[in-house]
């Protein structure tokens, strides 16, 4: 193995250079001769003599590392030992902090001597390392706000980003034009974020589901992600040139192609209608002998008997088809079958297929006389032919018709030779080169929104040209589109610095990059009129320009953005959606969705409730970024939630008002007595209150589960068990089977998933409904005692202490925890007379396994007093068919608790806190709540999130240079009172922003 | 990240056909100790299928008794009658098994399952985050790697046409990855064997991309270090691309030699086709597909509720909705259950022309067959809206498939007892025995889980 790239230090210390003689001599013995050793240098033997090899030597290696022989090791391993050394010493987490560290500086020459070896065989893996989220946290967090790199000059690299699954939706539907408007409270409103086009497309930029920050600067378009896009280019192109709005070029180049195709057409239908009186008129007497040998298809067995003629009827087109030929052929006196039979033998001349002959046979015999009397055949317009196409058509019928030939045989041999003969001619058409640059400007405006550069144009230009060799106009356009699409300027967003660096070799980004940097830092679509204006007439050039710009677009609030299609079409927010998508993601509670649970466990129907969790956890993020004000700390500790509810309060007042004053009205009638007659005694009030569910108009009409009387005494029933126990509001749902929730959402849906209420401990039945929204719920504070949350962070049938833990670690207290061992079996035992809790602690206790848990458990644990659906408990179910206590039934109502009863134990939700770096704070926990509210006190909390923003707007991880950019954002939170808005402007106006440098 | 060369071995065709598996990815697949691969046919039906319709109909008093109380048992089929339904299948009970008892309550259910029947999951109706990981047929393409990896046909319309082009499939490469399928034989024809009846325009495709890496050459040229791995990447996709359209054409030849002949009706979607027309061109395009070595894997939706039905064998003057008939609507005096049946003798009708087209085909010592796996099972269940206590399945085994299922009717304890196997375990089994040695596969049931029931891996009765 080649060792010529490797560094070769100078100098040595003694103890090294002993070793280093001995492992050189053992070498040359055992080695043929190479031309170059490599060396440790003698400084760098030094330093890891005192600090290292102590541990990392024979028969005390440490993680089975021995450094004391690197100079022995092949070049493959050497260059990962030195790898993993590179690691550790740049996070300083070797030495460990029990033992001598070593002094600022000798830590940096050992960094910097791994560096330059590593770098000299092309072998770093730390800066790639750098990049990845997981690493974002290992930057140590008191360097970065301690205020002493305040003055490294932040920048971020010039750099390709490649697009997200967001980015692509709204390129496709900006190219395609699809819009999307949906009624939100009454009014239409224009909503993007939709997949709903009439395009097929795949997305192959889906980003990872992991919570915290997802979408980063280090993807790079794969193999995968250009084959996908080739089928999507197509598809797209495809439905471009067949709508060609606002194509005007595309319009005439194709103009010829659709004219022909017009041709075609009129020719095809004049054809397909008038053909046998075409073929008789040409060929006289010999027509008939030229037809085909007419052999009738086989009879189906079955005679139709069932008359349902509106049941069974084919599709409109297809009996236009029939009825149009048994009208040609019936005459008075003529026999059924008869007539039958020679509509039969019409087809089998057009050459109709057996089958759909035998269809249609089959139905006519079945529905013949009623088909007739009843069904009016739809006019067919039918383009008018030329004389020159009549002509046309005269000639080809002569010169293609063959003995035997079905009449579409003979259409298909015309249409042939004319789609030929027509092709030809375009192809004489010269298309000069002014069109084509036009035609690559419209393109290139199109997709890339910009003209292209003369280069560019004369490219394509060139391009176009070959392409028309080979392909004609239509699919030169078709492969056009494409092209542009494949393009890398299409999947990634362009970030370059432009004009004159500073004296760090900084340069502001291009206007025009910066326009869609902004862009796409608050929303996933292109600038808006105001941004492009502001990009072109040079008012983006400055830190006060992008000021004024983000300032703009936070106020923006007549867009709306749907959130999440996987949650449903009234997951809606009219903030900028990236705002409010950045902490959907840092919490990660959308991940519930995925986790399957049972309903029996859950008491009610989980199905139907665990999207309006997520709802109404995105309503309750974005009521408190719409105040603005200590928005941490709220989204951590706020008492009040949305719990069904659509967030429009007037409306759910209105809708559980109504369950009262119908329950007023009625409560003191004999309604339980009513017959139909009494029922429709008040149908003035009900029209005025209609009750869901009950059809005025059919009381007395309709039996089975449609008898309204029924209907109604259920209702009243249900509404007397809530409200005539002296309840003075209730919640807006029914319990009648097939009768919808009073309440609806903001698009005008019915509002659904009132079982949500039993996550939050609250029994339907009893609930005294809070109409105004959010409001005070007991045992809440925050997000994280959301039960979204909770159930996002918990297993299919049990909570998951460790991954709660882990994630309060590493999002809240900027800290790292290593994967788990491949080792390690990370299953909690089973043991149905311990609670998971004591499962956990008797798993874990281990001192290899507590190194890590250490910083998880004690955080996770608290939340324990909920159980994995979210609900508040003191007692924790042991479920086991052993621990069965009794048995519930498995169906009910909403507002039933179907839950079997299992033995408990009590819960222990007692925790403790370490690493905020505060003693007020880091301590014994009592339970989450208490843990909630010390991390919404927390500087290194606040910090932390801001960090995670940093890397959410920068798409990267933060290094010290941007030590200036995080503390100017924290900064701007406290000033602001805590606005969210406010560590917005700070990072999209920072140097990290605005300053890009060539990347390295 | 992959390299080039890892790219090219693991796709060799067309990018119009490629492109349509996002993130296909071949590697670490296993040589074949045979030389030749296995062969996987799912075929998905809606309307569930009800567990008593494809219980054998001579079963014993005793065996009778147990098939009622759903309680375990098994028999040899090869010497008993068959289901009506299945009588198409006389001449290959050798090779059947009814698979009975097994439970899909993990996956969605109802009127549709999207791709839960498959991938063992709840797929929050058909939304993307909801596809939780690959589904079984792309795991098993992953073990048997072929030109295309996977491909996915399917029936379906909106109730009076049939889709048709290109659109969305229910199968999965990988978690949120929805993948394509062609919905007409006319697009799957051309889209499978455009490579040999359009060459031009694979030229052209060439020609695009070979542009394209030059544009892309020229700006990575002035870029460093990590921006210019990103230009290099995409240079080295479009040179992988163009050079597996080569290696396409290598394989034109071959392919050349099965090209199926699709009628005329079928051209522009088809959309005069009948529904049995439909069903026998994809049929003719499934077989080839196999027999070229396009694919080793071919996921069928051979109908759902939406797909339009006319020309049924007795009903052939009725537009028949397979929703309708699902809540007991008759057409023409032929009742829904006769309907439901005829439907299902119409689709075994073409399993069993799939087995005889790959009998045909002499591979080794045998046939093509041998190497083949055939599962007709039902998206959602035992019913129309199933709930997924039991997923009956149609299997049809070549002889050397590595699982003993060949001449058994099977019934599994019933779901949420003791020795109960859920479509995980089934799973499971197949791609363990297929040399995927994963655990398990999919979710657990949760009722098994609440009850503490054993339910993880393979079905050690299957096991050859």
């Amino acid at each position: 193995m080649s060792l010529t790239a490797a560094y070769f230090p100078a100098g040595s210390t003694r103890r090294m250079a002993i070793r280093v003689i001995f492992i050189l001599v053992t070498l040359f013995e055992s080695l043929p001769a190479e031309p170059e050793r490599f060396k440790v240098d003698p400084k760098i033997a030094n330093i890891l003599s005192s600090y290292c090899t102590d541990c990392h030597e024979e028969g005390t290696e440490k993680g089975k590392l021995r450094l004391d022989q690197l100079e022995a090791l092949p070049l493959d391993s050497l260059l990962e030992v030195m790898n993993r050394m590179h690691e550790r010493v740049h996070f300083e987490e070797m030495p460990p902090k029990k033992e001598d560290q070593p002094t600022e500086d000798e830590r940096k020459q050992l960094e910097n001597w791994l560096a330059e070896v590593l770098h000299a065989n092309h072998a770093s893996k730390l800066e790639e390392k750098l990049r990845m989220p997981e690493y974002g946290n290992k930057v140590d967090h008191e360097k970065l706000f301690s205020g002493s790199y305040r003055n490294l000059p932040g920048h971020t690299p010039d750099r390709r980003w490649l697009i997200s699954e967001f980015i692509f939706n709204a390129k496709f539907n900006r190219i395609l034009d699809f819009k999307m408007q949906t009624t939100i409270d009454g009014k239409s409103q224009s909503v993007v974020g939709s997949t709903n086009r009439s395009v097929n497309l795949t997305n192959p930029f889906l980003l990872p589901t992991h919570s915290g920050v997802r979408y980063y600067d280090t993807a790079t378009l794969e193999s995968g992600h250009l084959l996908t896009m080739h089928t999507n280019a197509k598809q797209a192109s495809a439905y471009l040139i067949k709508k060609r709005n606002g194509l005007p070029v595309t319009a005439a180049i194709l103009a010829a192609q659709f004219e022909h195709e017009r041709i075609l057409a009129t020719r095809e239908s004049h054809l397909r209608t008038n053909i046998e009186e075409l073929l008789r008129d040409l060929f006289k007497e010999k027509h008939e002998g030229m037809r085909p040998a007419f052999v009738p298809t086989q009879r189906s067995p079955i005679e139709p008997p069932d008359k349902n003629f509106d049941v069974r009827r084919p599709a409109n087109e297809e009996i236009d088809k029939i009825i149009t030929t048994v009208r040609k052929h019936a005459k008075d006196g003529l026999d059924r079958e008869k007539l039958i039979l020679l509509c039969e033998e019409e087809w089998f001349y057009h050459g109709v297929s057996e089958r759909v002959i035998m269809i249609r046979v089959t139905w006519l015999r079945g529905y013949l006389e009623e088909a007739m009397r009843r069904w009016k055949v739809s006019p067919v317009k039918s383009p008018s032919p030329t004389p020159s196409d009549l002509d046309a058509i005269r000639t080809g019928l002569l010169k293609h018709r063959q003995h035997g030939d079905t009449y579409a045989a003979i259409i298909s041999k015309c249409m042939a030779e004319w789609s030929d003969e027509l092709r030809r001619e375009r192809e004489r058409t010269v298309i000069p080169d002014e069109t084509f640059a036009k035609l690559i400007d419209e393109l290139f405006i199109r997709i890339m929104e910009r003209e292209p550069t003369p280069k560019e144009k004369s490219d394509y230009i060139a391009l176009t040209k070959d392409y028309l060799l080979k392909l004609g106009n239509e699919l030169t356009v078709d492969r056009l589109f494409q092209t542009l699409i494949l393009r890398s300027e299409f999947v990634y967003r362009q970030e370059f610095g432009e004009g004159e660096a500073d004296e760090h070799g900084r340069k502001m980004l291009s206007p025009r990059d910066a326009s869609y940097a902004l862009a796409y830092a608050l929303t996933d679509s292109s600038p808006d009129k105001e941004l492009q204006e502001a990009a072109r007439n040079g008012k983006l050039v400055t830190r006060e320009d992008y000021r004024r710009e983000v300032e703009r677009m936070l106020k923006v609030q007549s867009q709306y953005y749907l959130i999440d299609e996987a949650v449903g079409a009234d997951s809606l927010t009219n903030i900028p959606i990236r705002k409010l998508r950045f902490f959907r993601e840092f919490f990660g509670y959308p991940a519930m969705l995925p986790i399957f649970k049972d309903n029996k466990r859950f008491g009610g129907d989980y199905g139907r409730t665990f999207t309006r969790f997520v709802t109404e956890a995105d309503m309750l993020v974005e009521f408190i970024l719409k105040q603005d004000r200590n928005v941490f700390e709220r989204l951590l500790t706020t008492e009040e939630f949305y719990v069904f509810h659509s967030g429009d309060n007037t409306a759910m007042a209105a809708s559980s008002g109504l369950i009262q004053e119908i329950h007023g009205y009625f409560k003191d009638e004999d309604w339980r007595n009513f017959n139909d007659d009494d029922l429709k005694a008040h149908i003035p009030f009900l029209k005025e209150h209609p009750m869901p569910g009950l059809n005025l108009d059919a009381i007395g009409k309709v039996g089975g589960r449609s008898n309204q009387l029924k209907i109604f005494k259920d209702m009243m029933t249900n509404y007397s068990e809530r409200l005539g126990s002296g309840l003075a509001v209730t919640a807006p749902f029914s319990t009648v089977f097939g009768v919808a929730n009073a309440a609806q959402t903001r698009t005008g849906a019915k509002l659904g998933g009132a079982e949500v209420a039993k996550s939050f401990n609250l029994d339907l039945k009893s609930w005294n409904y809070p109409t105004s929204q959010p409001a005070r719920m007991e045992h809440r504070r925050g997000i994280l005692t959301h039960p979204a949350w909770l159930i996002a962070f918990a297993a299919n049938t049990q909570t998951d202490p460790v991954r709660r833990g882990k994630w309060i670690r590493e999002k809240l207290l900027a800290g790292s925890i290593p994967d788990v061992p491949v080792t390690v079996d990370a299953v909690i035992p089973e043991d149905h007379h311990q609670t998971l809790r004591q499962r956990l602690e008797k798993k874990t206790e281990a001192e290899y396994c507590w190194q890590c848990h250490v910083y998880m458990n004690p955080l996770g644990t608290t939340f324990e007093m909920y159980d994995d659906f979210g609900r508040y408990r003191i007692e924790e179910f042991l479920e086991h068919p052993d621990n069965l206590v009794r048995k519930m039934p498995d169906k009910g109502s909403p507002q039933d608790d179907l839950r079997d009863l299992y033995k408990t134990l009590p819960v222990n939700a007692t925790g403790h806190l370490e690493g905020t770096g505060d003693p007020e704070l880091d301590g014994d926990v009592r339970d989450a709540i208490d843990l909630v509210e010390r991390l919404g006190k927390s500087s290194k909390v606040r910090q932390s999130i801001i960090r995670h923003a940093f890397r959410y707007f920068m798409g990267r991880n933060e290094v010290l240079s941007d030590s200036k950019t995080l503390i100017d954002a924290d900064q701007a939170y406290l000033q602001s009172g805590g606005s969210f808005d406010a560590v917005i402007v700070s990072l999209l106006t920072s140097d990290s922003f605005i300053y890009r440098k060539p990347a390295n | 990240m992959r390299s080039r060369r890892d790219f090219l071995k693991s796709t060799v065709l067309g990018t119009g056909a490629l492109s349509l598996t996002p993130f296909f990815n071949t590697f670490g697949a296993t040589p074949q100790e045979s030389g030749f691969p296995k062969r996987f046919v799912f075929i998905r039906k809606s309307n569930g299928e009800r567990p008593n319709e494809v219980a054998l109909p001579g079963l014993t008093a005793k065996e009778k008794a147990l098939e009622d109380k759903k309680l375990p048992f098994e028999v040899d089929l090869r010497d008993r009658e068959l289901p009506f339904y299945l009588r198409a299948l006389d001449k290959h009970k050798d090779n059947l098994c009814i698979l009975q008892g097994l439970s899909c309550m993990m996956s969605e259910n109802g009127h549709y399952s999207f791709s839960s029947i498959m991938g063992a999951y709840k797929s929050n109706r058909n939304s993307l985050s909801g596809i939780k990981r690959a589904t079984i047929d792309f795991e098993l393409a992953k073990l048997f790697p072929s030109p295309f990896g996977h491909v996915e046909l399917s029936l379906t319309g909106n109730y009076s046409a049939f889709r048709s082009g290109i659109v969305s499939g229910y199968s999965a490469s990988g978690p949120h990855q929805r993948n394509y399928c062609y919905a007409d034989p006319q697009t799957a024809f051309n889209e499978l064997f455009g490579a040999v009846t359009d060459p031009g325009m694979v030229g052209t495709d060439n020609a695009m991309f070979k542009f394209l890496e030059s544009e892309e050459s020229f700006k990575a040229g002035v870029l460093e270090g990590y921006e210019k791995l990103k230009l290099s990447n995409h240079i080295d996709s479009l040179e992988s691309t163009v050079a597996r359209n080569v290696k396409l054409s290598q394989m034109a030849g071959s392919i050349a030699k099965h090209i199926p002949q699709i009628g005329k009706i079928h051209a522009a979607g088809g959309l005069n086709a009948s529904y049995p027309e439909k069903q026998e061109a994809m049929t003719e395009i499934l077989i080839a597909a196999l027999v070229t070595g396009l694919t080793n894997v071919v996921t069928y939706t051979i109908d759902e509720l939406s797909t339009p039905v006319r020309g049924l064998p007795g009903n052939e003057g009725d537009l028949i909705s397979i929703h309708s008939i699902g809540h007991g609507g008759g057409y023409s005096g032929v009742s829904s259950d006769k309907i439901r049946e005829n439907i299902r003798i119409g689709q075994i009708k073409q399993v069993a022309r799939i087995v005889e087209g790959l009998k045909a085909m002499p591979e080794g010592k045998g046939t093509m067959f041998d190497n083949t796996m055939i599962l007709y099972f039902p998206e959602g269940g035992e019913t129309h809206h199933g709930w997924g206590f039991e997923a009956p399945y149609v299997i049809l085994a070549g002889n050397n498939c590595k699982l003993d299922v060949a001449g058994r009717y099977f019934r599994v304890p019933y779901h949420a007892t003791e020795g109960h196997k859920t479509i995980g375990n089934w799973y499971t089994t197949l791609l363990n025995a297929h040399g995927n040695p994963i655990k398990h596969y999919g979710d657990l049931d949760l009722e098994m889980s609440r009850k503490k029931l054993a339910q993880t891996g393979f079905i050690r009765e299957f096991m050859a």
